[in-house]
């Protein structure tokens, strides 16, 4: 079989994640190349293939980005025998990848150091809210608890008003992070040959967001919510225009900015306020109600291009029907469409960045259905005859 | 111990990789910083007048020394290269030559002034065994190649920043202009995906040889806002005034704020006996999820008015004891000050230039069987001539 020409070609995955952070690390490296098999069972599917009230899914998803790209087998891990062909696949495999809470996969049997006797120089990823270790490490946590822990949930929001709550953005950024660092890991295997465990806390990447205000923090000193303002740029901000909900997002650097600006919307002013970039930082709200007046019956999309034009920071606050829409996003690869025999055309993120050597990164298969490839990864990758695959079918240990 | 006091250790996940940046952008310098994180050797390359970062806000009080360069610079090395010079130009091209990956963000129109050729093949000849990777605002290809953004447009432009804020503070301010993250979290993303894909390369370079990366912190932004274009396909069309979770949320309490979200069965009815088991909770329709989640608003209006009545720390600690999952709204002190991080050891004692010591986040994973050194110090501009010539 032809190998992929993409960075992680050759990489195998036991991916036993659930959830969003966890299978979007995983999937992130299936983009790069890796091979990812999803250990799933008819018992415990993971949350895409069910209803999801509270998000106001009614039902299961017909595609799922952090699942595409993988393959599924099924295993009841209660099961001893299922445990033993986990392990085995885990031998087989380069990386073995969990989001559960700690204390989970040790209980099946499926921890780090049992898995090292298995496969000496294993990858082992632990992607969980609160890390391995901590008083605070049996947490259970989501997306907007990371947030909420970390700081950055009170550090966003208006300030004059309550701190805001971080979605799914959160997750996903909590699992590039654990992509990042399984990379490493993955490198330095190559230079010792031995195993690792990387542990990622949610919260943590949470707090790296903040990681200045950290720093001013650990110095005593008391750190503000900012809102939308910015401490060097003025005017800076997200601007009414003429249409309904359409927001211009302006960000200007310096002087030839300022006068762009003003060139470019046919305004100005002679308010000594406004003369300087510190003075215009020290009357940011008075500039930007001027501002403001300004952009209110501009057009943002036709005034964000001129503004780009003449080397002015501004962009639209785009919607995602905006951004399905962008010829820009489509010719660089990071929307694709992607459909199948029972999936309607539609647009996924595709890769991740542009290389120029291994280009065939991105989405190469959607959503698997449960179980789909346990002809490969049991028959071919296991050795496992079609009698003993129906056996242990028959006993529950593959459900 | 997940991390390490010892300031320099030979056995650091990337001992042996040796990195240049280039970096003016966030986004830039914080994969440099990931990967120095890791123990990644990473030489900074500024002009004469210290990267702009050197200046950015926030500022610390007293040194005036930027918090945003303290976190983002830790454990680099700094050398001084004129890159609009023949002698900086050639000062990279040596640093290249003994390098495994080159992170820079110099727009496409500006590199040839810089010695890089306009087409990034161009080091690839040189430097054959290169990963060189451009992170750039929305890439180094494609229609919009050329334009500028600093965070808030790119938080607006990969679609999050549309989307905020939800929940609780849209119910409040419905009217007002949507929010940025805090910070530099657009740019983050761009410089984890930058730094992942840098990894990755290198990975490949072996079988490969070096290659060209293009980076866009736009496409970075997508790829982590992704599930609301999975929505959008689904044939919702996500707003913040309607991306709220049906109950849950932002919660107020007796003092503060913190964040309640039951996903599953069990957790709410670890919600309901929080709550003191009250009658409205017992409506055998609420038993169905579906059901909850038609009548959310009328249930977070009673978890509202009980909240309001009993103080954060209270309730967090009753509902991870009862399994419900609630966190409180903390500050960067609590945070700084925490008792699992410190725990976790997840700060460590940073000099800067001026001989100020500040505690900065090591780094947002750790390494169980080789932890990472988490002790550092911040480079003076050019410091690493000033040691060539003494």
């Amino acid at each position: 079989m032809k190998q992929l020409r993409a960075p992680l070609a050759g990489i195998r995955i036991a991916d036993f994640t659930i959830h969003a952070a966890g299978p979007f690390s995983t999937h992130l490296l299936s983009q790069l190349g890796a091979e990812c098999i999803k250990i799933e069972s008819l018992t415990r599917p993971d949350a895409f293939r069910k209803p999801h009230a509270v998000y106001g899914r009614m039902q299961a998803a017909t595609f799922d980005q952090v699942s595409a790209n993988k393959l599924s087998v099924r295993l009841n891990l209660k099961h001893p025998e299922a445990v033993a062909l986990a392990k085995r696949l885990v031998a087989v495999s380069d990386v073995a990848a969990e989001s559960f809470r700690p204390g989970v996969m040790r209980r099946l049997g499926l921890d780090f150091d049992a898995l090292c006797e298995v496969k000496s120089d294993l990858i082992y990823l632990s992607l969980s809210s609160s890390g391995q270790s901590g008083p605070d490490s049996h947490f259970a946590g989501y997306a907007p608890l990371f947030g909420a822990w970390g700081g950055l949930g009170w550090m966003t929001g208006y300030s004059d008003g309550p701190p805001v709550e971080m979605r799914h953005v959160m997750d996903h950024c909590a699992g590039m992070h654990a992509a990042l660092a399984t990379l490493a890991a993955l490198n330095q295997r190559r230079r010792t040959g031995q195993a690792q465990h990387v542990d990622v806390a949610a919260r943590e990447v949470a707090c790296a967001m903040l990681g200045d205000a950290l720093v001013l923090a650990s110095a005593g000193q008391q750190v503000q919510r900012l809102g939308n303002a910015d401490l060097a740029l003025a005017p800076h901000g997200i601007y009414a225009t003429a249409r309904a909900d359409r927001w211009l997002t302006l960000a200007v650097r310096g002087d030839a900015d300022w006068q762009a600006l003003q060139r470019v919307l046919g305004c100005s002013t002679s308010d000594a306020r406004f003369a300087t970039v510190a003075s215009r930082r020290l009357h940011r709200r008075e500039l930007d109600a001027l501002v403001a007046g300004w952009l209110r019956e501009c057009d943002a999309d036709d005034t964000a291009c001129r503004l780009q034009q003449s080397g002015v920071s501004a962009h639209v606050s785009w919607s995602m029907q905006d951004i399905a829409d962008d010829a820009h996003l489509r010719a660089r690869g990071a929307l694709t469409e992607v459909s199948a025999p029972d999936i309607a055309p539609r647009l996924a993120v595709g890769a991740p960045a542009r290389f120029s050597r291994t280009d065939e990164v991105g989405i190469r298969r959607l959503t698997p259905a449960l179980g789909q490839d346990e002809d490969y990864v049991f028959g071919e990758l296991l050795g496992l005859d079609s009698a003993t695959r129906a056996d242990l079918v028959e006993r529950e240990v593959i459900l | 111990m997940p991390f390490t006091d010892v300031k320099s250790s030979s056995d650091q996940p990337l001992t042996g990789c040796r990195v240049v940046e280039c970096s003016h952008s966030v986004a830039a310098a914080y994969a440099g910083r990931l990967l120095a994180a890791m123990g990644a050797q990473v030489v900074m390359l500024e002009p004469e007048s210290g990267s702009a970062l050197r200046q950015a806000p926030p500022w610390l009080e007293g040194s005036g020394e930027s918090a945003l360069f303290a976190y983002l610079s830790v454990g680099k090395s700094s050398r001084i290269a004129a890159l609009d010079q023949s002698q900086g130009q050639q000062l990279l091209r040596d640093e290249l030559a003994q390098a495994h990956i080159f992170i820079e963000d110099i727009p496409v129109a500006q590199r040839a002034a810089c010695g890089l050729g306009s087409q990034a093949q161009t080091l690839s000849q040189d430097f054959p065994q290169l990963v060189h990777v451009s992170v750039l605002p929305f890439g180094a290809t494609g229609p919009k190649a050329h334009w500028s953004a600093e965070e808030v447009n790119l938080l607006h432009a990969g679609g999050e920043g549309y989307l905020l804020p939800n929940g609780l503070s849209y119910e409040i301010f419905p009217e007002r202009a949507p929010l940025k993250i805090y910070g530099h979290f657009a740019s983050y993303q761009a410089g984890a995906s930058a730094a992942m894909c840098a990894l990755a390369a290198w990975w490949a370079a072996p079988t490969h040889g070096g290659q060209y990366v293009d980076v866009s912190a736009q496409d970075a932004n997508l790829t982590v806002g992704a599930f609301a274009l999975q929505r959008l396909g689904d044939g919702s069309l996500e707003h913040r005034a309607t991306r709220k979770f049906r109950y849950g949320g932002v919660f107020q309490t007796q003092d503060g704020y913190l964040e309640l979200l039951t996903l599953e069965d069990r957790q709410w009815q670890g919600l309901t006996e929080l709550l003191g088991t009250p009658a409205w909770a017992q409506d055998a329709a609420l038993q169905d999820p579906l059901e909850r989640s038609r009548r959310g608003d009328e249930i977070n209006q009673h978890i509202r008015t009980w909240m309001a009545q009993h103080p954060t720390q209270e309730i967090v600690r009753r509902a991870q004891e009862l399994g419900v999952p609630a966190a409180k709204y903390r500050t960067p002190t609590e945070v700084i000050e925490g008792e699992h991080e410190r725990a976790r050891g997840l700060f460590g004692k940073v000099a800067l230039p001026s001989g100020r010591e500040v505690e900065v986040l090591a780094a947002p994973f750790q390494f169980h069987c080789t932890p990472l050194r988490r002790a550092g110090r911040v480079a003076g501009l050019g410091e690493m001539q000033a040691k060539d010539q003494a």
